[in-house]
């Protein structure tokens, strides 16, 4: 068990080294110019002075913000919908096509829209990130409360429990992996959203970074906001799979299927 | 004697299929006495969980009633302990921990609801098991957590529906014996439903044979053996002369069809034959009664 959880360690810090390598490698073969492809010691200098300056954990904590919160709020309009699509047919069929549609547009082209309604503050970004987060959330939480077997339904009338007892006993223990999956696919998809709308319109955030590294050709810039957006998304996807870890300790055969 | 724990009287019971209504339960009454274990056998399909669910409260009848200590069943109730064809154990909850569950569901502190878990999951045999999961329990480990959650409650009456089903023969012998054991310490009211006509008599005070669909009562065989039962039982002249007795009731009432609906099914001759041969003689008849009516115990079953 230790020696695989090094050993595991030992290979992702080698395929990493060997990535940098690589990387500086082209740069110092083809000498292309920063601006173009800056090498990893430019991009961790360029990093230092954003550190040195504050600005990054300014723009760091606003992407946070809206991740976060854009997060919590597709999560649990999501979960609630999807616990009343699961249990009244009626209401799927008629909500569907809408969810469906929703999904169908690409979030870039509803991100101007939100903006000119919302302003180009916090919560447009927020509404963009949870309605990223929505759709396989929502998907996730259908199929987790459908999949409780019909006996152990029975098996809660049969013990007199009521609603709120089947959905505490039963239902939330029952579709918990399904919906931590949902939420580890949207824990992910919350970092494009909150970006998506930064793109749009701001004046702070991380892809306001990118996008003034690119008006500015401080390629480094962008490259730094870029590795930040890769560390936030690990980052939550980590926690989402630390807190599965924990929640999911007692299910013995999901724990299989999660590995 | 006092009132029978359980009554059910003039049971009808049909289900809405895309053809029409499929008559499941034609004018079914019987009674189960106060620490009586009556079991429950008939032809598969014939409606056998369908009669549980109905005792349950977790479906209703089309007519009739089923009373349950007096009072008409309307809805399920801690007053009946269910055993599923399947274990149907919360796969997240330790052995302990799905017995103890219909105690928390009622509100009870955990700590009393384990414990009283605790003893029951002992007194079924299960010692050591308790912080198991479902997954790592075998098949007949699972049906006896089952059954332990199900007697948790102290209810009225324990319905089993098949428990042994998906079990392997060797382990069913084990637990239909255990399971008498069980029973004759604690004299609980059992209702269970089987496939096995030997498992049937070696448990039942008393056998109940069904028809096949719309089902009722064919026959009522009292077993008056001996208890407590063990093993040696199942060599006894008296136990293989109530098993065959048995099996031919219910041979007979799988031949006959619905005594209700059709009382003499087997005395007319089939139509095709009729009008192929003209008349069919008294003979034939009387031959075809004789290789179908009387078959020999264990030759179909």
């Amino acid at each position: 068990m230790k020696t695989t959880y090094i050993s595991r360690i030992l290979v992702v810090g080698i395929s990493m080294l060997a990535f940098f390598g690589l990387w500086e490698g082209v740069v110092w073969l083809g000498g292309y110019p920063p601006f173009i492809l800056p090498s990893p010691g430019q991009v961790v200098q360029r990093l230092g002075v954003l550190l040195a300056d504050g600005s990054l954990w300014r723009h760091m904590g606003v992407t946070v913000g809206e991740i976060l919160a854009g997060l919590a709020l597709g999560t649990v309009v999501a979960t609630a919908l999807g616990y009343l699509l699961a249990h009244f047919p009626i209401a799927e069929r008629l909500l569907s096509p809408y969810i469906i549609a929703s999904q169908s547009v690409p979030v870039v082209a509803v991100a101007p829209l939100l903006v000119i309604w919302f302003g180009p503050g916090l919560l447009s970004k927020i509404l963009v990130c949870a309605l990223v987060v929505f759709f396989p959330i929502l998907v996730n939480t259908i199929v987790g409360v459908r999949s409780v077997e019909p006996e152990l339904r029975d098996l809660m009338r049969m013990l007199e429990a009521n609603r709120w007892k089947t959905f505490w006993f039963l239902e939330v223990p029952a579709a918990l992996p399904v919906l931590l999956s949902g939420l580890k696919i949207g824990a992910t998809l919350s970092v494009i959203g909150a970006v998506v709308g930064e793109f749009v319109a701001s004046n702070q955030g991380l892809g306001y970074l990118i996008k003034q590294g690119q008006q500015l050709y401080d390629t480094p810039l962008v490259f730094v906001g870029i590795g930040m957006l890769i560390a936030l998304a690990q980052a939550l996807y980590g926690t989402v799979a630390l807190a599965e870890r924990f929640l999911l300790r007692g299910h013995s055969i999901h724990t299989k299927e999660v590995r | 004697m006092s009132t029978p724990v359980l009554q059910v009287e003039r049971l009808y019971m049909a289900y809405r299929r895309p053809e029409g209504w499929l008559e499941v339960l034609r004018d079914l009454s019987f009674q189960v006495a106060e620490g009586e274990f009556v079991t429950v056998i008939g032809p598969s399909g014939c409606g056998k969980t369908t009669l549980l669910r109905l005792i349950a409260g977790l479906i209703r009848p089309v007519s009739g009633q089923i009373l349950l200590r007096g009072n008409p069943v309307f809805q399920p109730s801690r007053e009946v302990g269910f055993v599923f064809q399947q274990p149907a154990l919360l796969p997240w909850r330790t052995a302990l921990e799905n017995v103890a569950l219909p105690l928390e569901v009622d509100g009870c502190s955990r700590k009393e609801a384990l414990q009283k878990a605790r003893a029951l999951l002992r007194w079924v045999g299960l010692e050591g098991f308790e912080n198991a999961y479902p997954t790592h329990l075998s098949g007949g480990m699972a049906q006896r957590v089952a059954l332990a959650r199900a007697l948790i409650h102290d209810p009225s009456i324990l319905l089993l529906d098949e428990p042994f089903g998906s079990l392997d023969a060797l382990t069913r012998e084990t637990l239909a014996r255990e399971l008498a054991r069980l029973w004759e310490e604690r004299r609980l009211t059992v209702l269970m439903v089987t496939h096995s006509v030997s498992e049937a008599v070696f448990l039942a005070d008393r056998v109940l044979v069904l028809t096949p669909r719309p089902t009722t009562l064919a026959a009522e065989v009292p077993v008056s053996l001996p208890r407590p039962r063990d093993a040696t039982l199942l060599e006894e002249p008296a136990f293989i002369a109530l098993v065959r007795e048995v099996r031919e009731r219910l041979n007979w009432a799988q031949r006959s069809g619905s005594v209700t609906q059709t009382p003499n099914l087997w005395y007319n001759p089939p139509d095709n034959r009729a009008n192929l041969v003209g008349t069919v003689s008294n003979a034939t008849l009387e031959s075809d009664r004789r290789t179908s009516g009387a078959v020999l115990p264990g030759y179909r079953d």
